[in-house]
Protein backbone atom coordinates (compact mmCIF):
# COMPACT_ATOMS: atom_id res chain seq x y z
CA UNK A 1 0.00 0.00 0.00
CA UNK A 2 0.84 3.79 -0.97
CA UNK A 3 1.87 5.86 2.04
CA UNK A 4 0.17 8.67 1.95
CA UNK A 5 2.00 12.45 1.65
CA UNK A 6 1.14 12.97 5.59
CA UNK A 7 3.07 10.25 6.88
CA UNK A 8 6.29 10.21 4.31
CA UNK A 9 6.39 14.00 5.54
CA UNK A 10 6.02 13.14 9.34
CA UNK A 11 8.28 10.35 8.77
CA UNK A 12 10.77 12.01 6.67
CA UNK A 13 11.33 14.43 9.06
CA UNK A 14 11.89 12.37 12.21
CA UNK A 15 15.11 12.99 12.04
CA UNK A 16 16.43 15.66 13.23
CA UNK A 17 19.52 15.39 11.21
CA UNK A 18 17.06 16.64 8.10
CA UNK A 19 16.52 20.33 9.50
CA UNK A 20 20.37 21.02 10.44
CA UNK A 21 20.24 25.06 9.66
CA UNK A 22 22.62 26.20 7.66
CA UNK A 23 25.05 29.05 8.84
CA UNK A 24 24.27 32.87 8.79
CA UNK A 25 27.50 34.47 7.42
CA UNK A 26 27.37 34.98 3.90
CA UNK A 27 24.46 37.31 2.95
CA UNK A 28 25.90 40.70 3.89
CA UNK A 29 29.38 39.77 1.73
CA UNK A 30 27.43 38.49 -1.41
CA UNK A 31 25.36 41.86 -0.98
CA UNK A 32 28.05 43.88 -0.32
CA UNK A 33 29.85 42.86 -3.50
CA UNK A 34 26.59 43.08 -5.76
CA UNK A 35 26.37 47.11 -4.33
CA UNK A 36 30.31 47.85 -5.09
CA UNK A 37 30.06 46.20 -8.26
CA UNK A 38 26.59 47.67 -9.21
CA UNK A 39 28.02 51.40 -8.78
CA UNK A 40 31.62 49.98 -10.52
CA UNK A 41 29.03 49.45 -13.89
CA UNK A 42 27.32 52.71 -13.45
CA UNK A 43 30.08 55.09 -13.35
CA UNK A 44 31.96 53.01 -16.12
CA UNK A 45 28.84 53.61 -17.87
CA UNK A 46 29.35 56.93 -17.45
CA UNK A 47 32.52 58.10 -18.28
CA UNK A 48 31.88 55.81 -21.91
CA UNK A 49 29.27 58.55 -22.12
CA UNK A 50 31.74 61.01 -21.48
CA UNK A 51 34.16 59.83 -24.23
CA UNK A 52 31.29 59.31 -27.01
CA UNK A 53 30.33 62.95 -26.16
CA UNK A 54 33.99 64.33 -26.10
CA UNK A 55 34.61 62.67 -29.59
CA UNK A 56 31.17 63.66 -31.12
CA UNK A 57 31.69 67.36 -29.64
CA UNK A 58 34.44 68.09 -31.91
CA UNK A 59 33.42 67.35 -35.01
CA UNK A 60 29.47 68.52 -34.77
CA UNK A 61 31.60 72.03 -33.04
CA UNK A 62 32.81 72.34 -36.39
CA UNK A 63 29.81 71.49 -38.50
CA UNK A 64 27.77 74.01 -37.02
CA UNK A 65 30.65 76.09 -37.18
CA UNK A 66 31.20 76.67 -33.22
CA UNK A 67 34.77 75.15 -33.03
CA UNK A 68 36.02 77.02 -29.93
CA UNK A 69 33.36 75.86 -28.16
CA UNK A 70 33.99 72.30 -29.09
CA UNK A 71 37.14 72.06 -28.60
CA UNK A 72 37.22 73.63 -25.18
CA UNK A 73 34.63 71.37 -24.47
CA UNK A 74 36.49 68.42 -25.82
CA UNK A 75 39.38 69.76 -23.57
CA UNK A 76 36.99 69.84 -20.72
CA UNK A 77 35.95 66.42 -20.93
CA UNK A 78 39.14 64.79 -21.53
CA UNK A 79 40.18 66.42 -18.50
CA UNK A 80 37.62 64.54 -16.66
CA UNK A 81 38.21 61.46 -18.03
CA UNK A 82 41.93 61.51 -17.15
CA UNK A 83 40.68 62.01 -13.52
CA UNK A 84 38.14 59.89 -13.92
CA UNK A 85 40.80 56.82 -14.91
CA UNK A 86 42.83 58.17 -11.24
CA UNK A 87 39.15 57.57 -9.29
CA UNK A 88 38.88 53.93 -11.21
CA UNK A 89 42.42 53.05 -10.66
CA UNK A 90 41.55 53.78 -6.76
CA UNK A 91 37.92 51.62 -6.32
CA UNK A 92 39.75 48.70 -8.28
CA UNK A 93 42.19 48.53 -5.69
CA UNK A 94 40.09 48.43 -2.67
CA UNK A 95 40.36 44.76 -1.32
CA UNK A 96 37.75 42.54 -1.79
CA UNK A 97 38.67 40.00 0.50
CA UNK A 98 38.29 41.70 3.63
CA UNK A 99 35.10 41.20 5.55
CA UNK A 100 32.00 43.03 4.15
CA UNK A 101 31.61 45.85 6.68
CA UNK A 102 35.26 46.61 5.85
CA UNK A 103 35.01 46.34 2.16
CA UNK A 104 31.93 48.63 2.45
CA UNK A 105 33.24 50.97 4.81
CA UNK A 106 36.56 51.75 1.80
CA UNK A 107 34.02 51.95 -0.58
CA UNK A 108 32.09 54.40 1.43
CA UNK A 109 35.39 56.26 1.87
CA UNK A 110 36.25 56.09 -1.78
CA UNK A 111 32.68 57.51 -2.76
CA UNK A 112 33.32 60.27 0.09
CA UNK A 113 36.59 61.05 -1.71
CA UNK A 114 34.44 60.96 -4.68
CA UNK A 115 32.63 63.28 -3.90
CA UNK A 116 34.64 65.55 -2.56
CA UNK A 117 36.45 65.49 -5.82
CA UNK A 118 33.63 66.02 -7.91
CA UNK A 119 32.52 68.90 -5.54
CA UNK A 120 35.66 70.90 -5.82
CA UNK A 121 35.84 70.17 -9.50
CA UNK A 122 32.02 71.30 -10.09
CA UNK A 123 33.66 74.64 -8.62
CA UNK A 124 35.64 75.26 -11.55
CA UNK A 125 33.67 73.24 -14.31
CA UNK A 126 30.40 74.95 -14.22
CA UNK A 127 31.79 78.60 -14.69
CA UNK A 128 34.17 76.53 -17.05
CA UNK A 129 31.40 75.10 -19.53
CA UNK A 130 29.49 78.34 -19.13
CA UNK A 131 32.15 80.37 -20.56
CA UNK A 132 33.28 77.65 -23.17
CA UNK A 133 29.65 78.42 -24.38
CA UNK A 134 29.41 81.89 -24.51
CA UNK A 135 32.69 82.04 -26.36
CA UNK A 136 31.87 79.43 -28.57
CA UNK A 137 28.46 81.09 -29.63
CA UNK A 138 30.18 84.56 -29.85
CA UNK A 139 32.60 84.11 -31.84
CA UNK A 140 31.35 81.50 -34.13
CA UNK A 141 29.29 82.45 -37.70
CA UNK A 142 25.93 82.48 -38.37
CA UNK A 143 25.40 83.44 -42.04
CA UNK A 144 29.17 84.42 -43.01
CA UNK A 145 28.93 86.87 -39.48
CA UNK A 146 30.24 86.81 -36.48
CA UNK A 147 27.70 86.85 -33.67
CA UNK A 148 29.88 88.78 -31.00
CA UNK A 149 30.99 91.38 -33.59
CA UNK A 150 27.20 92.25 -34.89
CA UNK A 151 26.33 91.93 -30.74
CA UNK A 152 28.92 94.37 -30.19
CA UNK A 153 28.78 96.58 -32.63
CA UNK A 154 24.47 97.28 -32.23
CA UNK A 155 25.52 97.90 -29.11
CA UNK A 156 28.26 100.44 -29.50
CA UNK A 157 26.02 102.02 -32.18
CA UNK A 158 23.36 102.13 -28.86
CA UNK A 159 25.55 103.33 -25.71
CA UNK A 160 28.92 104.99 -28.41
CA UNK A 161 30.54 105.71 -24.96
CA UNK A 162 30.61 102.22 -23.64
CA UNK A 163 34.13 101.61 -22.82
CA UNK A 164 35.77 98.35 -24.37
CA UNK A 165 38.42 95.75 -23.01
CA UNK A 166 40.12 94.09 -25.85
CA UNK A 167 37.07 95.18 -27.99
CA UNK A 168 34.63 93.91 -25.23
CA UNK A 169 32.16 95.64 -23.99
CA UNK A 170 33.27 96.42 -20.36
CA UNK A 171 29.32 96.02 -18.82
CA UNK A 172 29.47 92.61 -20.33
CA UNK A 173 32.51 91.87 -18.78
CA UNK A 174 30.89 92.56 -15.70
CA UNK A 175 28.39 90.48 -16.44
CA UNK A 176 29.84 87.64 -17.05
CA UNK A 177 32.27 87.75 -14.36
CA UNK A 178 29.31 87.72 -11.95
CA UNK A 179 27.55 85.13 -13.71
CA UNK A 180 30.91 82.88 -13.24
CA UNK A 181 31.10 83.78 -9.75
CA UNK A 182 27.87 82.52 -9.12
CA UNK A 183 28.28 79.26 -10.48
CA UNK A 184 31.65 79.31 -9.31
CA UNK A 185 29.80 79.64 -5.61
CA UNK A 186 26.99 76.96 -6.77
CA UNK A 187 28.72 74.81 -8.69
CA UNK A 188 29.51 72.25 -5.79
CA UNK A 189 25.87 72.17 -5.02
CA UNK A 190 24.74 71.84 -8.70
CA UNK A 191 27.57 68.90 -9.01
CA UNK A 192 26.26 67.12 -5.86
CA UNK A 193 22.82 67.26 -7.18
CA UNK A 194 24.42 65.94 -9.98
CA UNK A 195 25.92 63.13 -8.15
CA UNK A 196 22.54 62.10 -6.29
CA UNK A 197 20.34 62.08 -9.79
CA UNK A 198 23.11 59.37 -10.80
CA UNK A 199 24.01 57.64 -7.70
CA UNK A 200 21.72 58.69 -5.37
CA UNK A 201 19.63 55.55 -4.79
CA UNK A 202 22.77 53.61 -5.03
CA UNK A 203 24.38 55.25 -2.10
CA UNK A 204 21.08 55.59 -0.06
CA UNK A 205 21.52 51.79 -0.08
CA UNK A 206 24.92 51.67 0.86
CA UNK A 207 24.25 53.76 3.83
CA UNK A 208 21.58 51.57 4.85
CA UNK A 209 23.27 48.52 4.56
CA UNK A 210 26.33 49.58 6.96
CA UNK A 211 23.73 51.01 9.00
CA UNK A 212 22.47 47.43 9.46
CA UNK A 213 25.95 46.23 9.86
CA UNK A 214 27.01 47.94 12.62
CA UNK A 215 23.67 47.28 14.40
CA UNK A 216 24.64 44.08 13.66
CA UNK A 217 28.19 44.13 14.97
CA UNK A 218 26.62 45.79 18.25
CA UNK B 1 21.51 40.33 13.49
CA UNK B 2 22.78 39.74 17.15
CA UNK B 3 23.28 36.19 18.05
CA UNK B 4 20.73 36.18 20.56
CA UNK B 5 17.88 37.16 18.55
CA UNK B 6 18.72 34.64 16.30
CA UNK B 7 19.21 31.89 19.08
CA UNK B 8 15.86 32.70 20.70
CA UNK B 9 13.49 34.06 17.78
CA UNK B 10 14.93 32.59 14.75
CA UNK B 11 16.65 29.24 15.34
CA UNK B 12 12.96 28.04 17.31
CA UNK B 13 11.61 27.59 14.02
CA UNK B 14 14.06 26.85 11.64
CA UNK B 15 12.14 23.53 11.02
CA UNK B 16 9.87 25.14 9.13
CA UNK B 17 12.16 27.69 7.43
CA UNK B 18 14.20 25.09 6.45
CA UNK B 19 11.06 22.91 5.35
CA UNK B 20 9.91 25.87 3.15
CA UNK B 21 12.81 27.21 1.41
CA UNK B 22 14.01 23.44 0.39
CA UNK B 23 10.73 23.56 -1.74
CA UNK B 24 11.14 26.62 -3.43
CA UNK B 25 14.85 26.00 -4.18
CA UNK B 26 16.71 23.11 -6.34
CA UNK B 27 20.40 23.17 -5.36
CA UNK B 28 21.81 23.10 -1.98
CA UNK B 29 23.33 26.37 -2.68
CA UNK B 30 19.99 27.90 -3.80
CA UNK B 31 18.83 26.72 -0.41
CA UNK B 32 21.45 28.46 1.94
CA UNK B 33 20.77 31.74 0.39
CA UNK B 34 17.30 31.58 0.60
CA UNK B 35 17.55 30.71 4.18
CA UNK B 36 20.43 33.30 4.89
CA UNK B 37 17.86 35.80 3.18
CA UNK B 38 14.87 34.78 5.08
CA UNK B 39 16.71 35.24 8.82
CA UNK B 40 17.84 38.36 7.69
CA UNK B 41 14.52 39.71 6.44
CA UNK B 42 12.91 37.97 9.85
CA UNK B 43 15.58 40.07 11.44
CA UNK B 44 15.21 43.67 9.80
CA UNK B 45 11.02 43.36 9.93
CA UNK B 46 10.86 42.36 13.52
CA UNK B 47 10.00 46.12 14.58
CA UNK B 48 6.83 45.44 12.24
CA UNK B 49 5.80 42.49 14.08
CA UNK B 50 1.90 43.79 16.02
CA UNK B 51 1.26 40.81 17.99
CA UNK B 52 -1.70 40.67 16.10
CA UNK B 53 -0.76 36.81 15.93
CA UNK B 54 1.69 34.27 17.29
CA UNK B 55 5.52 34.96 16.00
CA UNK B 56 5.61 31.41 14.50
CA UNK B 57 2.61 32.39 12.10
CA UNK B 58 4.32 35.51 11.35
CA UNK B 59 7.43 33.80 10.58
CA UNK B 60 5.75 31.50 8.73
CA UNK B 61 4.68 34.52 6.30
CA UNK B 62 7.13 36.24 5.87
CA UNK B 63 9.28 33.55 4.88
CA UNK B 64 6.77 32.49 2.24
CA UNK B 65 6.78 35.78 1.14
CA UNK B 66 10.15 36.46 1.16
CA UNK B 67 10.81 32.82 -0.39
CA UNK B 68 8.00 34.06 -3.72
CA UNK B 69 9.64 37.32 -3.88
CA UNK B 70 13.48 35.42 -4.38
CA UNK B 71 11.98 32.56 -6.76
CA UNK B 72 10.36 35.43 -9.02
CA UNK B 73 13.71 37.21 -8.98
CA UNK B 74 15.42 34.32 -9.56
CA UNK B 75 14.02 32.81 -12.76
CA UNK B 76 11.69 35.50 -13.70
CA UNK B 77 9.05 32.74 -13.30
CA UNK B 78 10.43 30.43 -15.61
CA UNK B 79 8.43 27.73 -16.57
CA UNK B 80 7.86 26.19 -13.30
CA UNK B 81 4.25 24.19 -12.97
CA UNK B 82 5.06 21.05 -14.62
CA UNK B 83 2.22 19.05 -16.34
CA UNK B 84 1.05 16.00 -14.31
CA UNK B 85 2.41 13.70 -16.67
CA UNK B 86 5.94 15.23 -16.30
CA UNK B 87 8.11 12.49 -14.48
CA UNK B 88 9.81 13.89 -11.08
CA UNK B 89 12.96 13.92 -12.01
CA UNK B 90 15.72 14.25 -8.92
CA UNK B 91 19.19 14.98 -9.67
CA UNK B 92 22.38 14.35 -7.11
CA UNK B 93 22.17 17.95 -6.32
CA UNK B 94 18.38 17.21 -4.71
CA UNK B 95 18.71 14.25 -2.99
CA UNK B 96 19.62 16.59 0.16
CA UNK B 97 17.47 14.34 2.57
CA UNK B 98 18.51 11.10 3.90
CA UNK B 99 14.89 9.88 3.22
CA UNK B 100 14.30 8.75 0.21
CA UNK B 101 10.52 9.11 -0.30
CA UNK B 102 10.54 12.54 1.48
CA UNK B 103 13.04 13.42 -1.54
CA UNK B 104 10.63 11.97 -4.07
CA UNK B 105 7.70 13.95 -2.32
CA UNK B 106 10.05 17.48 -2.27
CA UNK B 107 10.49 16.58 -6.18
CA UNK B 108 6.60 16.81 -6.45
CA UNK B 109 6.37 19.80 -4.04
CA UNK B 110 8.73 21.71 -6.41
CA UNK B 111 6.69 20.86 -9.65
CA UNK B 112 3.62 22.77 -7.93
CA UNK B 113 2.62 26.49 -8.65
CA UNK B 114 4.51 28.88 -6.18
CA UNK B 115 1.06 29.26 -4.02
CA UNK B 116 0.27 25.81 -3.92
CA UNK B 117 3.82 24.20 -3.02
CA UNK B 118 2.88 27.46 0.08
CA UNK B 119 -0.13 26.13 1.18
CA UNK B 120 1.02 22.07 1.54
CA UNK B 121 3.72 22.56 3.04
CA UNK B 122 1.59 24.77 5.75
CA UNK B 123 -1.01 21.50 5.59
CA UNK B 124 1.88 19.01 6.09
CA UNK B 125 2.54 21.29 9.07
CA UNK B 126 -0.48 20.39 10.39
CA UNK B 127 -1.77 24.35 10.47
CA UNK B 128 -5.64 24.68 10.19
CA UNK B 129 -7.27 26.24 6.96
CA UNK B 130 -8.26 28.88 8.70
CA UNK B 131 -4.11 29.63 9.44
CA UNK B 132 -3.30 28.62 6.29
CA UNK B 133 -6.24 31.20 5.16
CA UNK B 134 -4.96 33.41 7.32
CA UNK B 135 -1.20 33.52 6.31
CA UNK B 136 -2.25 33.22 2.49
CA UNK B 137 -4.87 35.58 2.66
CA UNK B 138 -7.92 33.87 0.93
CA UNK B 139 -11.08 32.17 2.22
CA UNK B 140 -11.11 29.21 4.79
CA UNK B 141 -13.30 27.55 2.06
CA UNK B 142 -11.09 27.91 -0.96
CA UNK B 143 -7.91 26.29 1.22
CA UNK B 144 -10.22 23.47 1.44
CA UNK B 145 -11.01 22.83 -1.79
CA UNK B 146 -7.42 23.96 -3.20
CA UNK B 147 -5.98 20.87 -0.61
CA UNK B 148 -8.10 18.48 -2.05
CA UNK B 149 -7.06 19.19 -5.31
CA UNK B 150 -3.04 19.31 -4.36
CA UNK B 151 -3.31 16.63 -2.82
CA UNK B 152 -4.70 14.48 -6.11
CA UNK B 153 -2.17 15.86 -8.10
CA UNK B 154 0.90 14.93 -6.25
CA UNK B 155 -0.66 11.74 -5.56
CA UNK B 156 -0.71 11.38 -9.22
CA UNK B 157 3.02 12.93 -9.50
CA UNK B 158 3.96 9.82 -6.82
CA UNK B 159 2.03 7.63 -8.40
CA UNK B 160 4.16 4.11 -8.47
CA UNK B 161 6.91 5.65 -7.09
CA UNK B 162 6.89 5.46 -3.27
CA UNK B 163 6.10 2.07 -1.62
Amino acid sequence: MEKSIESIWKEGFLKKDELVAPKVNDLYNQKSIDIVSKFKRMYKINVIGIVIFSLIILPVSYIVKIPYMGILMFLLFNTIIIVNRKIIYALNKIDNSLNSYEYLISFKNWTDKLIDTNTKFSRFLYPYMFLTMFFGFWCGEIGGDVPGDIVVKGFVSEFPNTPLVFGFPLIFLGIMLLAMLFLALVGARIGKWDFNVGYGRIMRRLKTMIKDMEELKQ
Amino acid sequence: MSNDFYTTSILPHSGIIIKICRAYTDTQEDFEDYYQEVCLQIWKSKDRFREESKWSTWVYRLTLNCCLTLIKKKKNNRQNVASDFEPIEIGEENKVFENESLNLLYAAIRQLSEIDRAIILLYLEEKTNEIIADIIGTSKNNISVRIIRIKERLKKLLDGKIN
